[in-house]
């Protein structure tokens, strides 16, 4: 009898034990994981800050929390792929160790961001300073690719210093730091040839990793043909896409046309990101580019001091952006999880596999009137708008809008 | 003859350009929301050269460059956030010149913001050091309360060092910078002693400033805190459960007689909500009494701006959805902490000054709000800023409202 007892009591702590087997239970969205090919109703549980389970209805009573997501869309946490998080305090500089940059959890968890990549804001000899100084104290997980110019993006006059851009030594800092370090960045150049995407190109097969290249600058403009068919290899990332100035070949001609190339390109695997940043993402190039079957790779912000308050905004007003252009929002998520993952090899990341690390973001479609702007600050309107509702990193709630994680303080117990 | 043709047409259209688009700016159709002026109706506002021009119904469209269409939004003075921790730099974990401060253009004009006022990050001897590395290069106009020790908040035990408390030097500070800095801060010392607390109120008095309170004095009964300060001066964290202080309230929820006392002897009461001050468990009864904040400080912080705080509009929208009528919330975010600071030049619409403006749209839905305990009110309204103006500058933009369209 008492071993008839001590069995069924064993077993009922067991089941207790079970019914606490989930730290965190995301109930009733629907879950977009573009990697795992899910784009439906599914219940998601975290437990010790990893993906536990993903699935149609897992019982309430297996998780110690549950938050209540209906009508949201979970996802993985965003990977913004272009950001400027190097915040310091020289204002000599422009983006390196400067308030250009922006210190990173002020932007990201709002918008539904886990990790951002800094595109180039330290160089290969700045890189340990911008390590100690934001990405070790970052509640975002913060990576990098390095400048191919040692002092990174410290100002168009250090941008055009080519006895700075060192292949050798920017392999070098990559492999010290293979945790943080995703590629290489060349930029800003104003030169007739190509040393700093050649030289970026020459690190990132040392390092084998990916370069990105912000081809803005050089006088006379340079051929992007060459450059995405010569120059880059498949893998490496063409960001500004949607930009128009004088100075850097568009991706659509006067015309309105897609160049034919750039279809061969995207072929190849050249990447486009979007970056689009003060004034790097014009309608006029963008609107036929999508009409067109010409989409980005990458969806990434560019976030920086001239982009926060401008057309830009945040992570999730740029994917309201494409939402307005007619992407279907599983295509544009993609675009910010998993497709970036891989482009920065670091395929851990962008999806909701179990195991994974939790970093989730959850989200409503706002139905409305709304405007969004260029940077050129022409509007279009649409009526949908992505809102973050909730952002989980390593299982942990980092931003609830409205309190759905949180007890009603007028009636439930308080505990101060 | 093409050339001809084009020389005439630009010759008739020249003039008439300089005539018609008087104003840089028409904000036209909003409610115009100005307490410090008395204004409350339907209006137009017309800014040039970054000053307000005009407020008056129906301005002619075509006498602006840019003209916004506001209808069924609010027009108010640019907000002001009297509490903040803005001495952003490279140190780690502390606040003055550190990783616990924010940049404020980060945080300011995507809540409707133009004024921030810095609670005592800096002392006098950093302030220089805070002038160069934010107030100077920051859009938003960042003022401040200047901390009686005079490293500012570096953390305890230097923060607290009574020998860093020196009057004369904070007086000369704030003489030297009379257009930026507005008051004296006392925030944390755990000693029993009442130097801090005196030598904040003196420098305050020599210079003719107010002095702010932050309540991380554990050892100093509340009672006696605030039958020593002096009228105009700011209590703030008011709404706060801590375990630091004595709280607002007493055992049976009522507002404490030394309270409303303090009230009537004129003392400020700031939110100040921060990571950790602010609970409904005392905001709810205290607005149920009628006391209700004189400024909305946010206590902006890097530990507040992802917690409940969230931003000012979002503290602001705490207190629309407890009852707090509209019209007082407007007057508490501009005119009244303008006139807290000694500063009745901001904080309102009056013809001639500073084109600060802040165009505000009430949202109907069903929204959420968290306190510093972790806890959830429900509510049917919220404020979100749908385009902010710093000196005539349009510096937010949410909705492209000043934006002409694609195509």
């Amino acid at each position: 009898m008492r071993t008839l007892l001590f069995t069924l009591l064993s077993l009922a702590l067991l089941n207790l034990a079970r019914a606490q087997d989930i730290d965190l239970l995301l109930k009733g969205g629907h879950l977009i994981d573009p990697k795992n090919e899910i784009n439906s109703r599914m219940d998601l549980a975290i437990k010790d800050g990893k993906i536990h389970q993903v699935a149609a209805d897992i019982p309430a009573d297996q998780s110690q929390r549950i938050i209540d997501v209906t009508g949201l869309y979970i996802t993985p946490g965003l990977i913004d792929m272009h950001a400027h998080v190097f915040n310091g305090t020289d204002n000599d500089s422009y983006i390196a160790n400067a308030p250009g940059s922006l210190a990173p959890d002020g932007f990201t968890f709002r918008s539904g961001v886990t990790t951002v990549v800094d595109a180039g804001s330290s160089g290969w000899r700045t890189f340990r300073q911008f390590k100690h100084q934001t990405i070790d104290h970052a509640q975002t997980r913060v990576l990098a690719f390095i400048s191919i110019v040692g002092s990174g993006m410290y100002g168009r006059l250090e941008a055009q210093n080519v006895n700075d851009m060192d292949a050798t030594l920017a392999a070098f800092m990559i492999s010290n730091y293979p945790d943080d370090i995703v590629g290489v960045k060349a930029h800003h150049y104003r030169g007739s040839d190509f040393i700093p995407e050649e030289r970026a190109v020459e690190a990132g097969k040392i390092a084998q990793v990916p370069v990105m290249v912000d081809f803005g600058e050089h006088d006379p403009m340079r051929s992007i043909k060459k450059l995405f068919l010569e120059t880059l290899r498949p893998g490496d990332i063409f960001t500004h896409t949607y930009s128009y100035t004088t100075n850097r070949e568009t991706v659509v001609d006067g015309d309105g046309t897609v160049k034919p190339f750039i279809f061969e390109a995207q072929d190849r695997g050249i990447i486009f990101d979007v970056g689009h940043g003060g004034g790097s993402f014009i309608w006029h190039q963008a609107v036929p580019s999508i009409e067109q079957g010409f989409l980005p790779d990458v969806i990434s912000t560019d976030l920086h001091y001239w982009s926060m308050n401008d057309g830009l905004k945040d992570m999730t007003n740029l994917l309201s952006k494409f939402l307005c252009l007619g992407m279907a929002l599983e295509d544009i998520i993609s675009r910010a999880t998993w497709k970036p993952a891989q482009v920065i090899q670091r395929t851990e990341l962008g999806h909701l596999s179990a195991g994974a690390e939790a970093d989730v973001a959850v989200f409503s479609v706002q139905q409305g009137n709304f405007g969004f702007i260029d940077s050129r600050n022409r509007k279009k309107t649409g009526n949908q708008k992505v809102v973050t509702e909730l952002t989980i990193k390593g299982g942990r709630v980092m931003w609830d809008l409205n309190g759905i994680a949180a007890p009603a303080w007028d009636t439930e117990p308080l505990k101060y | 003859m093409d050339f001809f043709c084009k020389y005439l047409l630009l010759s008739w259209l020249i003039p008439i350009g300089i005539t018609a688009q008087e104003y840089d700016l028409i904000i036209k159709n909003g409610t115009v929301i100005d307490p410090g002026n008395n204004v409350h109706k339907q209006a137009d506002v017309a800014v040039s050269a970054g000053v307000i021009r005009l407020i008056t119904e129906d301005i002619p469209a075509d006498q602006g460059k840019v003209v916004v269409d506001a209808s069924d939004l609010l027009v108010t003075p640019g907000l002001i956030d009297i509490h903040t921790h803005v001495f952003v730099g490279e140190t780690e974990s502390t606040f003055a010149s550190g990783f616990s401060s924010v940049s404020p253009d980060d945080f300011t004009f995507k809540a409707g913001i133009t004024t921030v006022v810095d609670a005592g990050t800096s002392g006098w001897r950093s302030f220089p050091k805070f002038k160069a590395q934010v107030i100077d290069r920051s859009q938003t106009r960042v003022l401040a309360f200047l901390n009686i020790t005079g490293a500012g908040m570096i953390g305890a035990p230097e923060e607290e060092a009574l020998a860093d408390m020196d009057v004369q030097a904070t007086v000369n500070m704030i003489r030297e910078h009379p257009e930026i800095i507005v008051g004296t801060k006392i925030g944390h010392f755990r000693g029993n002693q009442w130097d801090p607390l005196e030598r904040a109120i003196e420098a305050g008095t020599q210079a003719g400033v107010p002095m702010i309170l932050e309540c991380h004095l554990p050892e100093l009964p509340l009672k006696d805190l605030l039958s020593r300060m002096r009228p105009g001066d700011i209590f703030t964290h008011t709404y706060g459960a801590v375990n630091d202080r004595t709280w607002l309230l007493d055992e049976n929820n009522r507002i404490r007689p030394e309270v409303i006392e303090a009230r009537q002897e004129g003392i400020y009461f700031d939110v100040g909500h921060g990571g950790g001050s602010f609970h409904y468990q005392l905001a709810s009864p205290a607005l149920q009494q009628g006391f209700y904040p004189d400024s909305f400080g946010t206590d902006l912080h890097r530990f507040s701006m992802n917690a409940g705080m969230k931003d000012m509009l979002n503290v602001m929208s705490k207190f629309l959805n407890l009852g707090m009528p509209l019209n007082m919330i407007i007057e508490r975010a501009t005119w009244r902490p303008a006139r807290m600071i000694l500063r009745e030049d901001l904080g309102n619409l009056a013809q001639g000054s500073v084109a600060d403006i802040a165009v505000l749209r009430v949202l109907e839905g069903d929204f959420g709000f968290v306190d510093s305990g972790g806890y959830r009110m429900s509510g049917d309204k919220k404020l979100t800023a749908e385009l902010t103006v710093r000196a005539g500058k349009i510096v937010w933009d949410q909705n492209g409202l000043a934006a002409k369209n694609f195509k």
